[in-house]
């Protein structure tokens, strides 16, 4: 019944533009994410809005993952291990809604994206698995 | 004695929740969506149907777990549960007041039972908890029954595989059914369907796989419960991986169930909305 954990993990990074919180990235991303939760309190929105840099700061994290933060960059947030969930805090205190947060990690404008959900959704089809390509 | 009632599965899409508490319900865009859950409405407040207690599975995303503390099975073992600030401020929904005595129950006959669940006392629900209750109760004042949230872990890989939920749920409902209290209990399983929320792939939609998923809650759980981690991220996206909760629910209602209502609807925000619920036959 037990799955192979290797080979568990190597399946996991075998999908088409798809990165998986496995543990590697939670690790990565530790402070980025426990940085996001903060955000949870009017108290930490408001000394956040107010500098973001000096708020940044306070955290031990990496200068690429606080510009990253800086310029909501979200896709290369979740390559340094920021996780979508956490992120949305980010984006919330923005007040930005998942929908327009997602929409800038696809290249597509929010209307297009939003159209695009709304005839249906993207297809999986070719985007299953990279080493088989179906 | 207490028994399982009925099991329900919804999405719990946080753009549902600000939906409804922004009025927006009428709107072309979500009215579709809400539709469907208006048979359940009525259904659910029938005196035969009502719950007294509903065993509500959802994740935390990230509100009151940080990467501090993951527990990959929670049961809310407090009297009550207040609605969680995710960044916008809390929803504008009643407290969520448990029935401690039927979740400590529960917790101390699973532990006994090898499922080794961690438990909480101080916790704020979120969307995933909160959304299903509004689809399902509306605007009340109070929600009309008990409450006992089941928390899983679907954020941070692995999380539980899918035999492992439905054993769970097969633990949950011999734990019901030894608590002396006459009792209507539901098992709701939530998140999902499919639904991708990062990367170029974002926005992925699997109508045929969802609809499938469905079928086989009453015809064949067993495909679903030896469905490995891997399928759910290639075919419903890597946030369908939510969908592992809904055999909670299932294994809760034994082997054999009937269909009473479905509702499916794509797209809410980034998500294909499922709905579906079910009564055990045996």
């Amino acid at each position: 019944m037990k799955q192979d954990i290797h080979e568990y993990l190597a399946e996991l990074e075998d999908i088409p533009g798809t990165r998986v919180y496995t543990t590697k990235r939670a690790r990565k991303g530790y402070w980025v994410n426990q940085f996001a939760m903060s955000l949870m309190t009017k108290e930490n929105r408001d000394r956040w809005r107010a500098d973001e840099k000096a708020y940044l700061d306070e955290w031990p994290m990496t200068e690429e993952q606080k510009q990253a933060l800086l310029d909501r960059d979200y896709d290369k947030l979740l390559d340094l291990g920021g996780n979508i969930y956490f992120l949305a805090k980010v984006f919330s205190t923005d007040r930005k809604s998942y929908l327009q947060a997602v929409s800038t990690m696809t290249g597509m404008s929010e209307e297009d994206y939003r159209n695009m959900m709304l005839s249906g959704g993207r297809s999986p089809e070719g985007l299953r698995s990279k080493s088989k390509g179906y | 004695m207490a028994h399982i009632t009925a099991g329900i599965t919804s999405s719990h899409v946080p753009a549902i929740g600000a939906a409804i508490d922004l009025g927006k319900t009428d709107e072309d865009y979500w009215k579709p969506a809400f539709a469907g859950f208006d048979w359940t409405k009525e259904w659910i407040m029938k005196p035969e149907n009502k719950p007294d207690v509903v065993i509500l599975v959802y994740n935390d995303h990230a509100s009151a777990f940080d990467m501090n503390l993951i527990p990959t099975f929670a049961i809310g073992c407090a009297d009550e549960f207040q609605p969680a600030d995710e960044g916008w401020g809390p929803r504008p929904v009643p407290v969520v007041k448990n029935h401690a005595d039927l979740a400590w129950h529960i917790a101390q006959s699973c532990i006994l039972d090898e499922f080794d669940m961690t438990i909480i006392n101080k916790m704020d629900v979120d969307h995933g908890l909160t959304v299903p209750l509004s689809l399902m109760f509306g605007e009340p004042e109070a929600w009309p029954c008990k409450i006992i949230p089941l928390a899983v872990n679907v954020v941070t890989y692995p999380p539980p595989t899918g035999n492992r939920c439905y054993n769970l749920g097969r633990a949950i409902r011999d734990a019901v059914e030894s608590f002396p209290e006459d009792l209507k209990v539901q098992v709701w399983g939530t998140g999902g369907m499919s639904h991708q929320l990062q990367g170029t792939r974002a926005g992925l939609i699997n109508a045929e796989w969802d609809q499938k998923f469905l079928d086989d809650l009453s015809a064949d759980p067993e495909r679903l419960r030896t469905m490995p981690h891997i399928e759910y991220l290639r075919e419903a996206g890597s946030e369908g991986i939510e969908l592992v909760m809904w055999l909670i629910m299932r294994g809760a209602l034994g082997d054999k169930v009937k269909e009473l209502h479905r509702h499916y609807h794509v797209a809410a925000s980034n998500t294909a909305l499922g709905h579906i619920v079910l009564e055990p036959q045996d």
